[in-house]
């Protein structure tokens, strides 16, 4: 992400591992040959997918994985009920209640 | 020959060390810039120096950091930087510059472009950060061919190997960074300098300038008994912090403390 001028733009995410302006070659690749398909997620909608999936399962998913749970949940009522959908749950929420318990007026 | 080469070969021939001066462009104010390159001219910098503003400096501690980004308050873009040198060359057409910076601010207006531009404008060579010899298979060829001299980047961390494979690709000096951190962050350690610049040495014929650690006259003078070229940024654009609020009085400021390094410089080139 950057200005005409090529001077890098200020990102904002909730997840810190997500709050970065650039794409590695390998995605930039996968997604230029069509291979790979990238979508994104609201602040709100990753938030509101991290306390669905703690809730419902036990599992605290990472706030980075969070948005492909989101999206998962969009995603999900398009398909036939016989098509799989996997989710790479890439880290562990623990990590974020701080972020989490902020975002809820919450502190430890 | 480019001017650069030309600059080394005389200064060789009187028995002097280089004196290189950098500021970084458009701080604290875009008018200031040129009225303080020929201030430094004047006081005694052969070679200028001039920092492209960008938004992520990699290799540059807090000072040039903060330096970049009132430049960027100032909208000062590849286009003005490379405006400013062509206003310097209207009234000085032998001191070479040197543009220091990152690649993406010239990736921006298209590296042949930019190389072009730096040519018609008077631009001797370019010093970007992240853009190594090995990094450099399109940008390397479209330099050379607009006659910009690529100076590179040699670390106390570089490899003998790499070392070999720098200098093959350098053109006009080789810049020692002389500290493991970035500019202006540590005072160098010259004994472990002298070192390098002897294993440097057997690789290049090219003059060898060392930067990123020297601060006050007295560091100063001990480089120059060792290398080909003084680089001095940090301590410069600190004074222009300090006095960034009277940007008139600038150009008298960095000069007076340019002038301090160079007496330094040059009383132990008469020494030697």
């Amino acid at each position: 992400m950057q200005d005409k001028n090529g001077q890098i733009i200020e990102t904002h995410s909730i997840s810190a591992g997500l709050d970065y302006p650039g794409v590695g070659p390998e995605h930039a690749l996968l997604k230029d040959i069509g291979r790979a398909q990238y979508v994104s997620a609201t602040d709100e909608e990753a938030l509101q997918a991290f306390h669905d999936l703690t809730r419902i399962e036990g599992i605290i998913p990472a706030l980075e994985s969070s948005h492909a749970l989101a999206y998962a949940s969009k995603l999900a009522p398009t398909m036939s009920s016989d098509q799989i959908l996997l989710i790479n749950l890439s880290g562990r929420g623990d990590k974020d209640m701080h972020t989490v318990a902020a975002l809820a007026g919450l502190s430890f | 020959m480019s001017r650069i080469s030309q600059c080394f070969k005389r200064l060789k021939a009187d028995g002097q060390t280089a004196l290189i001066s950098y500021i970084t462009a458009g701080d604290p104010e875009p008018w200031v810039t040129v009225p303080m390159l020929h201030a430094l001219v004047d006081a005694g910098a052969d070679i200028l120096e001039l920092g492209v503003p960008f938004s992520d400096p990699m290799s540059d501690g807090p000072v040039i950091q903060k330096a970049c980004e009132r430049a960027l308050k100032n909208d000062v873009s590849i286009h003005n930087v490379l405006d400013m040198v062509a206003t310097f060359r209207k009234k000085n057409t032998e001191t070479p510059i040197v543009l220091m910076g990152y690649a993406n601010p010239l990736e921006s207006i298209g590296y042949e472009n930019f190389a072009k531009k730096a040519q018609e404008v008077g631009v001797d060579g370019v010093l970007t950060v992240d853009m190594p010899p090995e990094e450099s298979n399109e940008f390397l060829p479209l330099m050379n061919k607009h006659g910009i001299d690529t100076i590179f980047l040699v670390a106390p961390t570089t490899s003998t190997e790499r070392m070999a494979y720098i200098s093959e690709h350098a053109k006009g000096f080789i810049y020692y960074v002389s500290i493991k951190g970035v500019t202006g962050s540590a005072v160098l350690d010259v004994s472990e300098v002298a070192d390098k610049m002897v294993e440097l040495k057997q690789h290049t014929n090219l003059p060898i300038g060392v930067g990123f650690g020297i601060r006050g006259g007295k560091s100063a003078a001990a480089v120059s008994e060792i290398a080909d070229a003084v680089v001095v940024g940090s301590s410069l654009v600190s004074c222009i912090q300090e006095h960034a609020d009277t940007p008139e009085e600038l150009p008298a400021s960095v000069a007076a403390l340019l002038a301090e390094m160079r007496h330094a410089i040059n009383a132990r080139d008469m020494a030697r």
